[in-house]
């Protein structure tokens, strides 16, 4: 059978491709290598560049990345020294810094690392919140904030448990990414927050209301004093023009009965307004008029 | 011949069988989607190439049998023999028709259900959000199923040219299978790859292809027995195996379209297009077309073309080149030895802490009490603080616990890339790190800050203050990104207590409103006072003047007076009684009681009205004789 020289040459190519590949391996800028042969380590490779590997399953190459991996744990409740409940997560950047270590470890899987490494940190976490009071992580005053500080002791935890044990990785940073309280602290907290709404709700209702009744009767008090203020003085007034019209009442003592009487009269007239209703009978001056002589006319009764 | 087409089904079945085992190894290790497809596919392929030998090895049974009983009857001549039953005589002819009347449509249709089941579970399986995929394991799995793809596709071509050749219907099945079983491993191979290549959705679309591929099979098996059950039945007429499928031989003989083609065109135009010499040419060329498309790929690959606003990083054998590359065309060498990754190094862009934006449901109006995108709430401090009392040791003492409050935040924070090696080399995930660092920076910032404090007057200083720290952090890891903005502009109570917030605000202007209220009556009752006061006072000097200037008047008055009186002391009195009588009752409402009996004295209380009786109309005069007693 004839053979076509064109499938023989793909053929040829892909066999050659994948050989290469079977006996050479590249390492990134980023990446670490290990080499293992039969499954026992026996080179590391930090350098990037390709390299000459016997085919599997003879020898295998573990690469994993060394730059800096990181992640966050999940949220966990402390109990500060104060006796309150916090719940926080931390992110962790960490790096493989000896893959020969890293390899056996982890079995080479940065997942099972990073189930470790949560562990360890979720135990140093806690245990350092443990020796800390709520304030010294939320505080307004800059002094008795230990943010930092506790972050600090948190990574040195987790770096010293980790270097004891040669876990063939290094902790780069760590830092909290969120503090919360429990969900029925929250609650309260809320309640706690909406009573000192209300106590400024009522502050403000009852200063408004105190304001304006001090308003008001500052107003009432200088009304008053301005009104009883004019009264004296319209009566010192008064007076003054009793004072000016004192001399001519020497004119009225030359015939005091008849100042008297025109002073009657005079009264008479202002007391005799509109809606008065007079009863008179016929004895009264001018109707007496009717029942006096004069009225008759000669020849009547 | 008979024998080789056994032997080729044989060997069918044994390469099937190794690599599927080998290839099932493989997936193992790696953990593919798509490997576990094709696993599932090289499996068939096994079955079929199981079933197609053993009904080989049936009619080779058949065959030797006829052949033996020829020679008998030819050597004794002796009929008698042949009178007995079929069954009785051929018991392998009649072995190899019960087989192919009742176990191959059994085994089709047991086909039809693993294929179709297959296809369903892994489609579903595939559409699981997280991979299993070992990315370590990925170039040693390459290379195995590039290597079974070559072995599958050495010995199912062999086999594809043996059926042609030999023209065994048995055979064509499992080595159709073979063939395109290459092929599936090829495309695992190439999924492989491009996961290697950091394309992580491949696997997971690799899979689906391979899925769909597999309902497509299922699909045509069903026709294929539905179709079966109707087709016509001409003795002497052999037909096509029932698990060999023709789209699995299509798949695996794609060469078989031109056939198809070729007789569609000559139809079509009338004369036999397929004898032309481009038909012919392209025909005879394909594979070298498709090795020319191939190069032209890989030469395309010597070429980095990085976009405005970008910078490429380029590696070569893996060693990154000392500066990044600028925008413009590059020359490289072809992959896998050169790789180009590219970075934005000029786009603004964002990540967001307290939130997470809902995308297409954004609010044209962002309220306290109205709970717009997905708000976390930060614990922030509070001004008061709470008196716990708490025993240490054996001293009592008290411990104050500031009041901590809660607040909810939506910070944009916008970077720029400014270093692309520090942003590549440093960290694996460094937008992940600047998002954390970002939280994290946000938290320590709230924690330390008044509520009613950052939401006002510290807004903007918090803002800037933000950027500072984050940049600081973000510089201290390596991230190599500038902070170019930090936004505090929704800050706010949460939702819960909003409404509380606001109606402090409302109080308040309730406040301002009755002290405005109270200071308009002030003033009315202050401007009414001076008023009174000053009409008071005008009175009284209206009254002054009215005084003075009435006494002396009356005083002149009076002098003349005098003289007047002492002329006739009782006609000027009468004179001025009556003038003042008739002038001051003029108006006045008057009763004359005409009686002479005065002793009766009635007294009316007219401060009132009128009582009718007193009218005209009912009083009654009375008359002298009624008053005498």
């Amino acid at each position: 059978m004839k053979r076509n020289p064109l499938t023989i040459l793909v053929s040829a190519v892909l066999a050659a491709i994948f050989i290469m590949l079977l006996f050479v391996f590249q390492v990134r800028q980023s990446e670490v290598a290990l080499k293992t042969l039969f499954d026992k380590p026996n080179a590391t490779y930090d350098k990037p560049g390709a390299y000459f590997k016997w085919p599997w399953p003879i020898e295998k190459v573990y690469k994993f990345d060394k730059r800096i991996q990181n992640f966050e744990d999940k949220f966990s409740q402390g109990y500060t020294t104060d006796n309150n409940n916090v719940i926080t997560t931390t992110y962790i950047g960490w790096h493989i810094s000896d893959a020969g270590l890293f390899f056996p470890k982890f079995s080479g899987s940065v997942h099972i690392a990073q189930n470790t490494l949560e562990d360890i940190l979720r135990n140093a976490q806690n245990g350092v919140i443990g020796q800390h009071r709520l304030g010294d992580l939320v505080n307004t005053d800059p002094k008795a904030l230990k943010f930092e500080q506790i972050e600090d002791e948190i990574k040195q935890r987790v770096q010293s448990q980790l270097e004891a044990h040669n876990y063939g990785i290094e902790v780069d940073f760590l830092g909290f990414k969120k503090i919360e309280l429990p969900e029925a602290v929250t609650q309260s907290v809320f309640e706690r927050m909406k009573q000192e709404r209300q106590l400024l709700i009522s502050k403000e209702t009852y200063d408004g209301l105190r304001d304006a009744t001090i308003i008001k009767a500052e107003a009432d008090r200088q009304a008053s004093e301005l009104v009883a203020n004019a009264q004296a003085s319209a009566i010192r007034i008064k007076g003054e023009g009793e004072a000016a019209a004192a001399p001519t009442l020497k004119t009225f003592e030359q015939n005091p009965d008849l100042y008297i009487f025109l002073l009657r009269i005079d009264a008479l007239k202002q007391s005799l307004g509109q809606r008065a209703t007079l009863i008179f009978d016929d004895r009264t001056p001018p109707f007496d008029l009717f029942q006096s002589q004069a009225l008759k006319t000669p020849g009547n009764p | 011949m008979e024998r080789n087409t056994q032997k080729n089904g044989l060997v069918n079945l044994v390469v099937g069988l190794i690599i599927f085992i080998a290839a099932l190894a493989a997936t193992v290790y790696v953990k593919s989607f798509t490997a576990q497809v094709a696993v599932i596919f090289l499996g068939l392929s096994v079955l079929v190439a199981l079933m197609g030998w053993f009904q080989m090895r049936l009619e080779e049974n058949e065959r030797l049998e006829k052949l033996e009983l020829d020679e008998l009857a030819h050597g004794r001549g002796d009929s008698t023999l042949f009178a007995a039953r079929d069954s009785e005589v051929f018991p392998a002819r009649r072995s190899r028709e019960q087989f192919e009347k009742y176990f191959v449509p059994g085994f089709s249709v047991l086909l039809l259900v693993f294929e179709s089941a297959a296809a369903w579970i892994m489609w579903r399986w595939a559409g699981q959000p997280l991979s299993g995929f070992v990315p370590e394991h990925s170039m040693p799995a390459l290379s195995l199923f590039a290597i079974f793809a070559l072995v599958l596709f050495l010995v199912g071509r062999f086999s594809v040219t043996m059926v042609r050749l030999e023209n065994s219907r048995l055979l064509r099945g499992s080595s159709s299978f073979l063939l395109a079983g290459a092929y599936v491993c090829m495309f695992t191979a190439v999924v492989i790859a491009g996961v290697e290549f950091k394309l992580a959705w491949a696997d997971l679309w690799g899979a689906r292809i391979l899925c769909l591929l597999l309902a497509l099979i299922a699909v045509e098996q069903l026709l294929t027995l539905l179709l079966e059950i109707y087709r016509p039945r001409i003795k002497g007429k052999i037909g096509r195996p029932l698990y060999d499928g023709r789209l699995v031989g299509l798949l695996a003989q794609p060469e078989s379209l031109f056939t198809t083609a070729a007789q569609a065109l000559d139809y079509q135009f009338g004369f036999k297009v397929s004898e032309t010499w481009f038909y012919q040419l392209l025909q005879k060329n394909l594979l070298l077309l498709l090795l020319v498309q191939l190069a032209v790929l890989a030469l395309s690959t010597c070429f980095v073309f990085v976009s405005p606003g970008e910078e490429a990083v380029l590696e070569h054998f893996g060693k990154r080149l000392p500066d990044p590359l600028l925008p413009g065309a590059h020359l490289k060498l072809p992959w896998p030895w050169d790789i180009a990754y590219h970075y934005q190094t000029e786009r603004i862009q964002s990540l967001y802490v307290g939130f997470t934006p809902t995308e297409g449901k954004e609010s044209r109006v962002i309220l306290w009490s109205v709970p717009h995108d997905q708000e976390e709430n930060f614990l922030v401090g509070g001004s008061q603080q709470t008196g716990v009392e708490k025993l240490e040791g054996d001293t009592n003492s008290i411990v104050k616990t500031p009041a901590v409050g809660l607040i909810s935040v939506s910070i944009p924070v916008q970077y720029q890339i400014t270093n692309v090696i520090d942003w590549a080399y440093y960290n694996s995930d460094p937008t992940n790190v600047l998002s954390e660092v970002a939280s994290e920076q946000v938290v320590r910032f709230l924690a330390g800050e008044d509520l009613n404090q950052i939401m006002s007057a510290g807004r903007f200083e918090g803002g800037n203050y933000l950027r500072d720290q984050i940049q600081a952090a973000a510089d201290e890891r390596h991230l190599g990104a500038k902070i170019t903005f930090v936004g505090l502009q929704d800050i706010h109570p949460p939702t819960k207590v909003a409404k509380d917030y606001e109606s402090v605000i409302g109080a308040r202007q309730t406040r301002l409103a009755s002290n405005l209220l109270a200071q308009a009556e002030a003033v009315i009752t202050n401007d009414t006072a001076v008023a009174l006061a000053f009409s008071t006072n005008s009175a009284a000097e209206s009254a002054k003047v009215q005084l003075e200037t009435s006494a002396f008047a009356r005083a002149a008055l009076f002098t003349n007076q005098i003289p007047a009186f002492a002329a006739a002391p009782s006609v000027y009195k009468q004179r001025i009684y009556y003038q003042a009588f008739a002038q001051s009752t003029a108006d006045a409402r008057k009763y004359l009681l005409l009686v002479t009996n005065t002793h009766n004295v009635l007294i009316y209380n007219l401060e009132e009205s009128i009582r009718s009786d007193l009218l005209l109309n009912n009083l009654k005069v009375p008359t002298p004789n009624e008053t005498k007693p």
